[in-house]
Formats: structure tokens, sequence, C-alpha cells
């Protein structure tokens, strides 16, 4: 359907064939007025031409009329047919319509009053017998049995004797007129086909750039940009000029890119700065502790007391690497696991934090909109367990945690919310950074392992928050391929 | 048109640088299909190298014209139509020369002809129509359809519709070949001559009356010529058959060879010119 829309045709196809259109009709009218033109003047002197016959045929005739001798009126319309004229009909009739002399004979016996055969020649024939000087009278419009006939009355002293009527068939300018309208149509043809040809040529030249800048655009609007080849500016009219700047766009976009590619890449690296000086940092301060305690124990291997009071403090310092190692891997190695399972595993997690809680002062209001057939990852249940840890961590006595699942379209969305002391505005983009802490026993990975859960997802996530007035995080995964399996 | 020319032309041979006597002038009517120019060359040539004198044809368009010349002295000899030598003269001025021999007599016939379509089967039924006449001297031409028309009480104008003359046997053929006339009278000798050499005209009429057989146009000398040229003359024509060049010529005449016969040859044209005489007193006005 496409292809039978115009609006849809390329520009180049659009152009070519307008230019063709506006070719060939200009063609064929000029054609069409020459071959009408050639047909009229022909008509004109084969006009001419018939009188001049009657003309010669009326000089002798009133003489023989008057003598009667119809022999001679015969044999002066006879030899005329011996030129180069195809006459059709010739006759001389006299001053009542009575035939004088006629060429065909025949059918027009001398002495009797002439008979017209129709209509037609009925008008004619009155028309000849009212003419009082020469006249052209014949058929018009372009067929091959159209004629001239030149009429010419015949006077004596004043008086009228009668007329000559010599007609002269188109036939042989109908086929003149045909064959210079057949070589006038090849002209024009051929003046089509170069003028086509030529238009299309100028047309795609025209458009080439258009059409070029046109793909780029395309391209970019899709996001590749990768392989950028520029316009070539072959005038400087208003395309060339086009081409012109969207070169210096695109050229300045692929610059763009590239920085922010470059930039990208340094923040990945500031990243890994980060995670790296976290991680010795954070495994450094126990590791001192530890390896204090180690060395009191080997100076004092017998000393039970110290063994007691080293043990569960070396024991929790381990615990501690263990925690940020684990988490570490969480966050980096969220390839693994795409199991699924029941909606149900979240309503555990309920439990879990009303034990988190323990005999703090926090309510919890949980909702749960969600049909429970519904399968989902097995990562979500982690999302939503450390943010609700988090939101417990900062609640006051007094707080309140709610927790909040929905559908929405093709989404599953979670909403964790505490009237807690909520997160100032500085800190708030380095939320979701690795090793960022507010709390002095920390690790800064709760968030991170979050963020980089959901991004594993294909979800995204959302923090609100005020000072004072509490934090929400929304997270939406999208559960369609889940429902899927 | 081509008569026109012929009337105008006079057919003149190179002249003999010694001979400072006048040409002999010889007159052709319509008897004989005049047309062939080439052959009148070659004629008046072959006439030339035997009489020994220059000899001029002179061609008129009608059969008056020859004879008002030889009555004014203006032509020698002339080869005229029985009708015109069989009218009476005060006094007589000109002499039966020699006749041609037609398929074996010195004589022919006069055909009534209609277009070979037509349907009408006798002179009769041509009442009403067109006709053409050839000349009004002429025998066949006129005065053998005026005897057939004196036989049905009829004249020229109360019998057909039109009249005309053509002054010419062939075209008197062409006219009814081309339907221009319903019928025609034509010398059976230049329908016959025509048939050979035209046929496609004659093919186009059909004979419906052909007349008792009349002595043959001859050929006459006025009688102011002096006898020597005469006899010189009379022998040249009459010798033709003897030689070659003779045979050939008259072979394009279709004649057989001119020979002398006595003047009641004739008895038969004027035994009708007579009797048409007798009912049309003023029949010579006929002829305009």
């Amino acid at each position: 359907m496409a292809l039978l829309n115009p609006k849809t045709w390329s520009l180049a196809i659009k152009l070519s064939l307008t230019i063709t259109v506006v070719v060939t009709v200009v063609g064929f009218m000029i054609g069409s007025l020459m071959v009408w033109q050639d047909w009229s003047r022909f008509h004109e002197e084969l006009g001419e031409k018939a009188l001049l016959l009657s003309e010669s045929v009326a000089i002798t005739t009133p003489k023989a009329m008057l003598r009667k001798d119809y022999w001679s009126l015969y044999l002066s319309l006879k030899n005329m047919q011996s030129r180069k004229h195809e006459i059709m009909t010739a006759m001389i009739l006299d001053a009542e319509g009575r035939v004088q002399a006629h060429l065909h004979p025949a059918d027009n016996p001398m002495g009797l009053p002439f008979a017209p055969a129709d209509n037609v020649e009925r008008e004619l024939f009155s028309r000849a017998m009212a003419a009082r000087k020469p006249i052209v009278i014949g058929s018009g419009g372009f067929t091959r049995n159209g004629f001239q006939e030149g009429v010419v009355p015949l006077y004596s002293d004043q008086k009228y004797l009668g007329v000559v009527r010599v007609r002269l068939s188109v036939a042989q300018l109908y086929e003149k007129a045909k064959n210079s309208a057949l070589i006038v149509l090849v002209l024009v043809l051929v003046f089509v086909i170069i003028g086509s040809v030529l238009g299309t040529l100028v047309s795609r030249r025209m458009v080439e750039p258009l059409a070029a800048i046109t793909q780029g655009l395309e391209a970019l609007g899709r996001g590749e940009i990768t392989d950028f080849t520029p316009v070539p500016i072959k005038e400087n009219d208003e395309i060339g000029r086009l081409s012109a700047t969207y070169n210096q766009i695109l050229a300045e976009l692929a610059e763009k890119k590239m920085l922010e590619e470059e930039i990208a890449m340094s923040e990945k690296l500031i990243a890994l700065g980060r995670i790296t000086a976290g991680v010795a940092h954070e495994v450094n301060n126990p590791l001192a502790g530890l390896l204090n305690c180690i060395d009191t124990l080997r100076e004092h291997p017998d000393d039970k007391q110290l063994i007691d009071r080293y043990l569960p403090v070396i024991d929790q310092g381990l615990h501690r690497i263990k925690d940020i190692v684990h988490n570490l891997l969480v966050g980096l190695k969220i390839e693994e696991g795409d199991e699924v399972e029941g909606i149900e595993h979240i309503d555990k997690l309920h439990d879990l934090i009303i034990a988190e809680i323990g005999d703090r002062d926090i309510t919890v209001v949980w909702e749960n909109n969600v049909d429970k057939q519904l399968q989902i990852p097995g990562k979500l249940e982690q999302i939503v367990f450390n943010l609700l840890k988090n939101a417990v961590e900062v609640l006051p006595d007094g707080g309140k945690l709610s927790f909040k699942m929905y559908l929405a379209g093709d989404y599953l969305n979670i909403e964790v919310s505490d009237d807690g002391p909520g997160i100032p505005a500085n800190i708030r983009n380095q939320l979701f950074d690795p090793f960022f802490t507010t709390k002095p026993n920390g690790t800064g990975l709760g968030l991170w392992v979050v963020y980089r859960l959901t991004q594993n997802l294909e979800g995204i996530i959302e923090v609100q928050s005020e000072k004072g007035q509490g934090t929400s995080f929304h997270v939406a995964v999208p559960v369609k391929a889940t429902r899927a399996a | 048109m081509r008569s026109i020319i012929l009337l105008l032309l006079f057919l003149t041979t190179p002249a003999y640088a010694a001979d400072t006597r006048p040409p002999i002038r010889f007159g052709l009517t319509a008897v004989v299909v005049t047309e062939n120019l080439r052959f009148l060359d070659q004629w008046s040539h072959y006439l030339e190298q035997k009489v020994g004198r220059k000899v001029e044809l002179v061609l008129r368009k009608s059969y008056r014209e020859v004879m008002d010349l030889l009555d004014s002295g203006n032509i020698d000899f002339a080869w005229i139509c029985g009708f015109p030598y069989v009218q009476s003269r005060d006094p007589e001025s000109l002499r039966l020369l020699t006749v041609p021999v037609y398929r074996g007599a010195p004589r022919y016939h006069s055909y009534i002809i209609v277009p070979e379509s037509s349907s009408h089967q006798r002179f009769s039924d041509l009442k009403g129509k067109i006709f053409a006449f050839s000349d009004p001297d002429s025998n066949s031409g006129f005065l053998y359809p005026l005897a057939l028309m004196v036989e049905l009480d009829e004249t020229p104008e109360s019998f057909f519709r039109q009249t005309f003359f053509t002054f010419n046997h062939a075209e008197t053929v062409q006219a009814v070949s081309d339907q221009f006339a319903d019928g025609g009278a034509v010398d059976s000798y230049i329908w016959e001559y025509l048939a050979i050499f035209r046929p496609e005209i004659t093919e186009k009429t059909r004979i419906i009356d052909k007349s008792p057989s009349f002595g043959f146009p001859p050929i006459v000398s006025r009688l102011g010529v002096d006898p020597d040229t005469v006899e010189l003359m009379k022998n040249t024509l009459e010798g033709m058959d003897e030689d070659a060049t003779g045979k050939a010529l008259l072979a394009q005449l279709k004649l057989d060879r001119f020979d002398q016969y006595p003047d009641s040859l004739f008895n038969g044209i004027r035994d009708i010119a007579n009797r048409v005489k007798s009912v049309y007193s003023g029949f010579s006005a006929l002829s305009n």
C-alpha cells in the first residue's frame, strides 16, 4: 500500500516524475499544435488549388456553354485529372443547376438537374449555386474523407450562366499530414525521453544529499551514530549549505559521544577505585585488631581469660569481613541465579522484619495487592528485604514502616516507605554508591546491592525523600517474562 | 486539349536545300487517327523521298476546315470523308485520287455504339438519351445516324435529349466509353484501330448497329494541282505496298494498300445523303 500512496514516495521519484509529466504534456501540446497547424495549412493550400483549377476551367467554359459544346466542357474537366491532384469530383452546372458536364457522367447525366446524394451534398450544392464570386467550400475535421472545393460562378456579359465546382480530396494530404504527425510524435517521444532522463539525473543529483542527510538523521534517531560519513558538498546552494550544516552537526555529535564514552570510562575507573579503596579500608580496619588479638594470644597461649575475651572479637571481625565479601559478590556477580519463586516468599519477609524489629516500637503496614499465582525472580526478595531492613535501621521508636506491592501494566511495583528522618539533599545522589554509608556500623553495600539487582532485572528504582518527612523507595520490575516462565 | 494542340501544329520536315519549290501540302482529317505524331513524321518523310519534294501534313479540327483549305487552294491533297466528297460543288474543285483498301476491300461501316454496361440493344432504344456525333461532315459519324432517324421519322432534336459533336471519331468512342454519352456514331475503321491500340476504351463500348458498307474515306486532289504532281502522288501512294518502308507504314495504319476505284464506290453515301437532304432541307444547320 505504501507503494501506491504518492505521499510516501521518495523525493527523487516525485521530482523526476513531475519533470517527466511536465515535459510530456508540454511536448505533446507543442506537437499537436504543430500537427494541427500543418494540417490547417495543407487544407488552406488545397482549397487554393481547388479554386485555381476551377478558375482555369471557368476561363473557357462560358463560350463552350453558349455554343453547347458539351464535349469540350467535359474534356476541360477530364483533362484536369491527368495532373497531380486527387480530384474527387468536378462539374459544370448551368444557372438552373442542370449538369452541363460532370467528371462522373454515368451517375450525373448531362442536361438533367444535378441531384445531390445526401443532405450534406444538398447544402454544399445550394451554397455553390448561391455563390456569386469565387469561394472555397470544404469539409472540416481531420479525416481522410475530407475535401476542399473551389466554386467559381460563370458570367457572360454580366449574365449569370452557372457554376464550376472542382473538389479535391484531402486523402493525399491526410497521408502527408499523418506522416508528419508521426515524425512529430517520434520527435516528441525522443524529446520526452531525453527530458525525462535529464530531469531524473538532475533531480537525483539534487536529492542525493537530502537522502543521505535523511538516512543519517534516521540512524541518529535510532541511536546509531558510529559510522557517520560526511555528505559530499557539490554546490553552494540551499542543499549544499544544508549538507555542510548537517556534516558539522554530525561531527560535533560524534565528538560529543566520544567524550561521553571517555567520561563513562573514567567514571568506571573512579567507581572501581572507590570499591577497591572501600574494600581495602573495610577489610583493613578489623584486620589490624584481629592481628593484634592473634599476636596477644600467641604471646599468652595459656591465658584462658584472654582466649575467652579475644575469640569472640576475632569471630566478630571475621564475620564482618565475610559479610562484606558476600555482599560484594552479590553486587558484582548478579548474573548468576535466574531462579523464580512464588510471590508468597515476599510475604514471608513480613515475619522476618517483625523479628528484626524485635521489641522496638515500630508499626508495620503491609499491603500486598498481587495475585498469589504470580512468579517473581528470587532476587526481588533480597531487594525488598534490604529496603525493609534499611528502613527499620533508620526508624526511631514510634516510627512507621509501610510496604505496598501492586501490579501496574507489565510492571510489578513495590513501595517501601518510612516516616524517618529522611535523606539530606547533599548525599541523595551518593545513596547507591558502594561503601557509602551514614550508619556507624554500616558497610555501605546494602543500597548498592539493591540498585545492582534492580538493574539486573531491567527494572527501575526511584527514591523520594524530604528531610524530616521520611523516605520512600519505589521499585518497578517487569514481570512479563517472568509470567511466561 | 490534345486535339487543340494538334490543330495548331504544322508538321514539317527539313527542307531540301536545293529545292526552292513550295511544299506539297497534304490535309488530314479525323478519318485517320492523327494523334500519332511519330507516324505522321515518318509518313511525310517517306512521301518526300518518293515525290522528291517537301511534303507538309496539315491537320485541322473539323472536316469543314480541311474542305475550306481545299476550296481556297491552301492544300493540294486531302484525306477526307466520303460524305464531303459526294457533296455537289459548283464548280467541281476536287478529284478522286486513290482509295485505301481495308481488310481486303475499299469499304467501311458506321458503328452505333453504347457503353458496355448499357441495356440498350437497338438504335431506337436511345430515344431521349444523349448522343455523340463525330463530325457534321462525317458519313459514319453523322449522316448514317441521321438516316436512321429519318427511318424512325425523328429529328436529332426530337429523338435525343442532348447531342454534341466531338469532331473526332476516337473522342466519340471516348465519350461513350466514359458514359458521358449514352450512344455514339463512329467510323468502323477507327473503332477497330482503337480496339487494337487502346482496347481499354473500346472494351467499355458495345456495337448495337452496323451500317451497310460504304466507300472508304478517299484521298482527293485539288483540281488546280499540276497533273504531274497528282500522278506522282497517286503512284507513290498506290505503290506503298511494294516496298518495305511503305508496307510498314501501311501496317501502322492497319490498311492493305491504296488503290484506284471508280467514283461509283461512293454511291451508297450519295443515296443516304440525298434521302436525308430530302427530309431535312436545312439540316446543315445542325453543324452549328
